[in-house]
């Protein structure tokens, strides 16, 4: 018999340790017990006490009043909502707070949505019987950011701002200063928003229940009455968003607090970074180069020009002079699309994606040890983690949601082990913090391993029943010499033991690992270590464990999953496997190549000797964005036609032989897929802004001028044609993906898979591989000459070339690149914070803007290429890794002076 | 009550504790400067508004505590006594008028006329040598009248070192579950204001499993009129220590933390040469004769908020988070310090165990009545004859404590405010109703609190009483809860009005004030105040009639 309480005098059945709050609104309905300092993604707090109901232990007993969000319920007890008493509580707490509230609700921007004044209006309250006394009205507003708003005249003091931005965000920006009647909420040491350290998330704009603090779109005001449910596209956590309209223009974004991958959060480039979609530097018109000038024409006479040129090409060099670049930002749809466009259409496998640039070293390197190339856990897992290893991945900036739950963790007590040559903000919280030289993530790893063997910490049990090769690695990994090892990494082999020591001593250990991991040259390598520490350590197929790679684009994963790369098709069928290259030839009613195509380097080097002839990019800049730019530009300029389709003009697209202008995330819809492996909807929220149309359509478009028959798109219509040949996708309907997506792989009876791996590997076996740390090549020609090494990063407020944060109010808040370099250095140098300085590698130089900080080892420097002010790829390397083929951002050789100006070699 | 600030504050262990850094770092000036919060903020991980918003609560860390030079004492006795007019006009003749801050209740009631300056409590006639005390800064320990009668539990005599503590070494041969019968048989019940069984606090925090424990002596008396506590600090420091080890070894917990007000500098002195004796004789540290258990002891020096005393409330103070009181459960047995299992007792309760210990928990129980057992000491102000802290048996009557210890008034008196700012106002014509117990006083309608005794003269008009109390609560707000925080204030302001004839009280209004303060409080600062208003609305009605409107 389950335990049970009573409701006011009705018999309800209750959960273990639930609150009377949620009792009643689990059995009565959200509004039966009003409230205004609770929030559905905060702890229970206790302030405002409108939330009291009168509990009495047996019928008719004497009752007492307790507040029902942070009140366990007792079993048997008689729980009064609504009796005299509490009428009268609620009504006389809501007199007092109006005591201290401007009355001016009429004009207040969230007029018709204050949990006060609906708080107000459900206890009836009429008049303030109180003469008039001390207040608080005369708060001045803070419109000092250009998001961030506050009004504190308006502030009842319920702290959700402060108790969001600590228990969601974990930033400590807000709290309250004084005390009692004279309590005030303050940001960072009394500043305003914009002179706090406030990273702009929103989440105390969302919390506060009045519009004391809120942002610049007023997101709280009911207005905008049209919501739409969609995902966000600047990063792999896959936030949810509900986008408020009104006449067809968007208002302003909030975090639906039921969405499984964010919680109701977000970073402030989900929240407020939208205003790109409609700025005036939106492309407009598709374009053709006349005379060496860009020039709008019609669409018409685009698709024709396309539909020859692309013909002619293919008739004279062969369909393999012909190359795609399809777009990770974009839709999986989209890159369905493209790919099958390149194949079926074109009849070529030279098809990629900015995966290469990122992850594909482990799509590769988790496809040889495991069987698939996802993370095998989910972020949810972290509640059940105890031990948390990040490993060249910088999440509070570049994954910032996920970022903020792993410092949650942290903070709750799980132990954090980061591997990254620079002191990054988790690195703050970590117990670990393994501060290798860039480039040397081999030996670091593998005397990770090396310490868990020798201290016998192997899960051999898991090892004997699951894996394969384990003698093998256990025998070269304890040859190793880790005095060597030591000297190489320049991390003290003690702090090494000791943490690993502490990952295999977890019950559930949880790896995280981003391009620090994988833009090195051995990087397919260091994926594949990162699979062998977490088998040996039994962390597979179990909550709270695995390895999680963080993926960068929003949807990196689902475009290697629909077959954007050149040696596997849709769903990761090998291309060169006959039986499968025929079931792509029936399933697209033509014959597609059995070759492997270039990979996105290799689609360069082909450009530059003349065996590549054309290249349709979509939604990338890689003249900024890819390494070596003065290589990148040499082989776009050596193409007979170069087709880009962008949003702006950015770097590549003022290359562009043809320019097509799509439309953003904002103007389509279609499903992207999360780290997590989760398909998620993305909804239309406004139409295409008028002379843009969906990639999808122009995809479609083109084919259908080719001759190949593609219905128009629709996002219902396409993914149920790739459910067709993506078995993981086998479940996946429009319909049933519902508000919060299915993680693949999805059965066709539509159970989805939170974990994989579970009881046995993809590939049967788990594979585990030993590797000799390999100085690279960087290193190894230029250290002597350019003895520095940089290291690429991402800042929070900017997404990879900037083309779309740049235009939005996140440029007021970070407004250049800079180049992080310790004080040491800086000081060798004669340089001082904010010098310029001129940085100069084998390709060539750049001036950028010094930052004097510890936050990077002696020796180390790091900057960012958001901006094309600097173009910091002109100094990054054409090394790649080995496997893979992804450019090694994360190792440059250079050396530094003092410069006096700016110097840009483009 | 943020569990992340709690965690991060943790993480350096007792030793380097956030908020003993903040009251240093406020010596020099008053206040901690911008810069030093910032470095404490990246040292803590805890951001800058958490440094700034924490040490703005303080009276002593906020910034416009900077540049104070003397402190006068603004407690109810003081009050009630009318000696501090004279003692701010005194202070001004050295001092520039905001140089002079107040502290409220330096535990000097029996004499009044307190102040402190430099670090050092003065008070009775101390005042008339302010010359000398800003020029060779000459130390006056006060005195006052000590006694028990009957049982002698908490006053008795100290007996060195080794005698004091020898029960204590045998009870670390024996079981924990054993010590702890001993306390629960003993019935002892807290004597912080709650009276909550020692015994059964105790065994919550030592089933839950952890390995880290607190115990914490909560010896922030900031009931304006009580001074008993400050006694035992300060003449029986050893009987305190005692009753923290042995919790400690109870529990399983090997950190004591003794938070004392900085109201009473010198019983900060008293203490820490205390536990360095504890030190010198290997009774405390690593491995305690050679029985396994381990236990150090820690002074943290609170900074002027009364609040402190909830113990929920100190527990974010030691953390250096702004001391707003918890939500409950989780209670502080199960996750307090640091979210660690944690027991907060009050200086008397654990005074009390060295007693309970030594002649064991049936002896203890056999004095006082029924469900109150034990002793308990009473401090008297200085309108009885003979001021001073008494031991007496629980249940003797108020009429004995008034007549036969205190010797009756100076003056007339016409109401006793006992059990702190929160309890009782008793009038003269109840005193023969009640005894000294938890049960006599609740069901007479009043509160024994912590029994501090404070008279309330013929001569003091109640309206301004009443105006004191809802001025104290307000001002002690911790601001947390909607009630308290603004229904505190409009209290003092209706009050205040009516005196001055702006405003005649609504009495429905206050009514509904009152039931909203007691019903709707998240904790006992705001939900206990309306008792000794409605104690006197109820008891001098006459006297008040005037400032009502109807
Ligand atoms: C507003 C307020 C102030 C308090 N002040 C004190 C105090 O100064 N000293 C004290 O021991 N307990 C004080 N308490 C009671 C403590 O919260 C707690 O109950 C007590 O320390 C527990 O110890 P005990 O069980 O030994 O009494 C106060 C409670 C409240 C609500
Ligand atoms: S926007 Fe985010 S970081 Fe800034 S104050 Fe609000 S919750 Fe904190
Ligand atoms: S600013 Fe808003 S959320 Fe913060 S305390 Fe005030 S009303 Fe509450
Ligand atoms: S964390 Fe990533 S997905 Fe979420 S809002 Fe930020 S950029 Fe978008
Ligand atoms: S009753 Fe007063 S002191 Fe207690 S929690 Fe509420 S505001 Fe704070
Ligand atoms: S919702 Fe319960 S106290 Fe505010």
């Amino acid at each position: 018999m389950n335990k049970t309480a009573y409701i006011n005098d009705r018999l309800y059945e209750l959960n273990t340790g639930e609150t009377i709050l949620s009792f009643v609104k689990r059995h009565m309905n959200d509004k039966a017990i009003p409230t205004l300092c609770d929030a559905p993604n905060l702890d229970p707090f206790g302030a405002c006490r409108v939330c009291s109901v009168d509990v009495a232990m047996e019928a008719g007993g004497k009752t007492k009043t307790l507040a029902s969000c942070h009140t366990p319920v007792s079993e048997n007890s008689y729980i009064y909502t609504d009796t005299d008493n509490i009428h009268r509580l609620r009504k006389n707490i809501i007199e007092l707070v109006l005591t201290d509230h401007p009355l001016d609700c009429l004009t207040c921007e969230v007029n018709g949505n204050c949990e006060l004044q609906d708080v107000a209006a459900q206890v009836g309250i009429r008049d303030v019987r109180y003469p008039a006394g001390d207040n608080h009205l005369h708060y001045e507003k803070d419109k000092s950011h250009p998001y961030m708003t506050s009004d504190l005249s308006k502030c009842i003091n319920c702290y959700r701002c402060v108790r969001a931005c600590d228990e969601v965000q974990g930033e400590f920006i807000l709290s309250m200063s004084g005390r009692g009647f004279d309590s005030k909420i303050i940001k960072g040491l009394d500043n305003s928003f914009m002179d706090s350290d406030c990273v702009s998330c929103g989440a105390c704009a969302q919390a506060c229940p009045t519009s004391a603090i809120s942002d610049v779109f007023q997101s709280k005001s009911v207005t905008s009455a049209e919501k739409t449910r969609t995902i966000c596209t600047y990063c792999g956590v896959g936030c949810n968003l509900e986008v408020s309209t009104k006449n067809g223009e968007i208002l302003s974004i909030q975090a639906p607090y039921e969405a499984e991958a964010n919680q109701g959060h977000t970073c402030l480039k989900g929240r407020y970074a939208f205003k790109f979609y409609n700025h005036p530097d939106r492309l407009k018109s598709p374009m053709i180069k006349k005379n060496g000038k860009l020039e709008e024409v019609s669409w018409e006479e685009v698709y024709n020009h396309l539909a020859q040129k692309f013909t002619s090409i293919k008739k004279e060099h062969g369909p393999d002079a012909i190359a795609g670049i399809s777009s990770a930002r974009t839709p999986n749809e989209e890159n369905y699309l493209m790919q099958k466009f390149m194949r079926a259409v074109i009849g070529t496998n030279n098809i990629d994606c900015c995966a290469r640039v990122c992850h594909s070293p482990t799509a590769l390197g988790m496809q040889r040890t495991f069987g698939t190339g996802a993370a095998t856990n989910s972020i949810e897992d972290l509640d059940h983690t105890d031990c948390i290893l990040i490993c060249g991945a910088n999440p509070t900036d570049a994954h910032p949601v996920t970022g903020a739950r792993i410092k949650q963790t942290a903070m709750k007590g799980a132990t954090l082990i980061v591997i990254d040559p620079r002191r990054i903000e988790l690195a703050k919280y970590a117990q670990h913090h393994l501060q290798l030289r860039p480039g040397t993530n081999v030996a670091l790893l593998n005397m990770m391993m090396y310490y868990i063997f020798s201290a016998g910490l192997e899960d051999k049990e898991f090892l004997d029943k699951r894996c394969e090769d384990h003698e093998m690695l256990r025998e070269k990994i304890l040859g190793l010499d880790i005095d060597e090892m030591e000297q190489i990494t320049g991390v003290e082999k003690e702090k090494v033991k000791a943490a690993a020591i502490a990952y295999a001593s977890a019950n559930a250990a949880m790896e995280f690992h981003g391009l620090g991991v994988t833009e090195q040259s051995q990087g397919t390598f260091t994926v594949m270590q990162l699979a062998d520490l977490a088998m040996i350590t039994g962390n597979i197929g179990k909550k709270g464990a695995g390895v999680n790679p963080l993926r960068g684009q929003n949807n990196v994963q689902g475009a290697a999953d629909m077959g954007a790369q050149p040696h596997q098709g849709a769903g990761y069928h090998d291309v060169t496997d006959p039986i499968l290259n025929e079931r792509y030839n029936t399933f697209y009613g033509t014959k597609v190549p059995q070759h492997i195509g270039y990979k996105i380097p290799e689609m360069f080097n082909a450009a530059i000797n003349g065996d590549l002839k054309s290249m349709w990019i979509i939604g990338e800049d890689v003249v900024q964005t890819d390494p070596n730019t003065n290589k990148v530009m040499k082989a776009l300029s050596s193409l007979d036609m170069l087709v880009v389709q962008e949003l702006f003009m950015t770097e590549t697209a003022k290359m562009a032989d043809v320019l097509l202008p799509g439309a953003s995330f904002l103007e389509k819809s279609g499903t992207f897929t999360n780290g997590e492996r989760r398909i998620q909807k993305v909804q239309q929220v406004v139409e295409p802004i008028k002379g843009t149309k969906s990639d999808g359509q122009i995809i479609i478009d083109v084919m259908n001028r080719m001759g190949y028959q593609q219905p128009d798109y629709t996002p219902d219509g396409v993914l149920a044609e790739i459910s067709q040949i993506v078995p993981f996708f086998a479940g996946v309907t429009w319909n049933n993906l519902g508000e919060n997506g299915k993680q693949w792989p999805v059965a066709k009876d539509g159970t989805d898979s939170k974990m994989i791996h579970i009881e046995e590997f993809k590939r049967g076996k788990g594979k585990l591989y030993y590797f000799d740390f390999k100085e690279s090549p960087e290193i190894e020609e230029h250290g002597k000459d350019y003895p520095y090494i940089i290291t690429t990063n991402r800042e929070l407020e900017h997404y990879n070339c900037g083309a779309m944060t740049r235009r939005t109010g996140n440029v007021e808040l970070l407004t250049e690149d800079v180049l992080l370099i310790h004080p040491n250095d800086a000081k060798a140098n004669h340089i001082e914070d904010g010098d310029m300085v001129c940085v100069e590698s084998p390709r060539g130089k750049v001036d950028i803007k010094s930052f004097v900080t510890n936050e990077v080892k002696p020796g180390i420097l790091s900057s960012t290429f958001h901006f094309p002010e600097v173009m910091l790829n002109i100094i990054t390397s054409d090394v790649t890794d080995t496997e893979a083929l992804c450019p090694e951002y994360k190792v440059v050789s250079c050396r530094i002076r003092k410069s006096k100006g700016k110097y840009k070699s483009v | 009550m943020s569990k992340n600030l709690s965690e991060l504050s943790g993480r350096k262990g007792v030793e380097e504790n956030l908020f003993d850094k903040m009251g240093k770092l406020a010596i020099e000036t008053g206040a901690p400067s911008e810069e030093d919060l910032e470095t404490l903020a990246n040292e803590f991980l805890i951001g800058k508004s958490t440094a700034f918003g924490t040490t703005t609560f303080y009276d002593f860390l906020k910034p416009e505590n900077k540049g104070k030079k003397a402190y006068a004492c603004n407690g109810s006795a003081c009050l009630c006594a009318g000696t501090q007019p004279a003692v701010i006009a005194q202070l001004k003749t050295k001092f520039k008028a905001e140089e002079i801050g107040h502290m409220t209740c330096l535990g000097r009631c029996h004499e009044n006329s307190a102040f402190y300056y430099n670090g050092t409590n003065y008070s009775g006639n101390s005042i008339k040598n302010i010359d000398e005390i800003v020029t060779n800064k000459s130390q006056k320990i006060d005195s006052y009248h000590c006694e028990a009668v009957g049982n002698v539990v908490l006053t008795e005599t100290y007996e060195g070192l080794a005698n004091h503590y020898a029960p204590f070494k045998s009870a670390l041969k024996k079981d924990p579950t054993k010590i702890l019968e001993e306390i629960k048989t003993s019935g002892i019940r807290g004597r912080g204001g709650a009276g909550f069984p020692m015994g059964s606090k105790l065994e919550f925090c030592k089933n839950v499993d952890n390995e880290t424990k607190f115990i914490i002596c909560n010896a922030d008396e900031g009931d304006p009129g009580a001074y008993s506590d400050r006694y035992l600090l300060e003449q029986r420091p050893h009987s305190v220590l005692f009753g923290m080890m042995i919790s400690g070894y109870v529990t399983g917990a090997s950190w004591g933390i003794l938070y004392i007000r900085a109201e009473y500098p010198e019983s900060v002195a008293i203490i820490e040469n205390a536990i360095q004796e504890l030190r010198d004789a290997d009774l405390i540290g690593e491995n305690i004769d050679e029985s396994g258990f381990n236990f150090d002891l820690k002074v943290i020096q609170a900074q002027g908020s009364y609040i402190c005393g909830e113990e929920t409330a100190l527990i974010n103070s030691i953390e250096g988070q702004r001391p707003e009181v918890r939500v409950r459960p989780p209670y502080p047995a199960v996750q307090g310090l640091f979210n660690k299992p944690t027991v907060v007792n009050n200086v008397e309760t654990l005074a009390a165990v060295h007693f309970i210990i030594k002649n064991g928990g049936s002896a203890y129980a056999e004095i006082g009545t029924g469900k109150s057992t034990g002793t308990k000491l009473i401090c008297l102000d200085s309108f009885f004859n003979r001021p001073g802290v008494y031991e007496i048996e629980m249940g003797v009557s108020l009429n004995s404590v008034i007549n036969d210890l205190g010797q009756g008034f100076k003056e007339p008196v016409k109401a006793l405010h006992i059990g702190g700012p929160l309890g009782g106002i008793v009038p003269e014509k109840k005193f023969g109703d009640l005894t000294i117990d938890f049960e006599s006083f609740s069901t007479n309608g009043f509160l024994l609190g912590h029994a501090s005794v404070v008279s309330i003269p013929e001569t003091f008009p109640m309206i301004e009483y009443l105006e004191h109390l809802f001025d104290f609560a307000s001002y002690e707000s911790c601001g947390k809860c909607f009630p308290c925080r603004l229904g505190t204030k409009r209290g003092q302001e209706l009050m205040t009005k009516a005196i001055t004839g702006e405003h005649k009280i609504d009495r429905y209004l206050l009514e509904d004030l009152l039931h909203t303060l007691e019903v709707g409080s998240l904790c006992a600062h705001g939900g206990g105040i309306p008792l000794p208003i409605k104690n006197t609305l109820a008891y001098f009605d006459d006297e008040l009639s005037d400032y009502f409107a109807n």
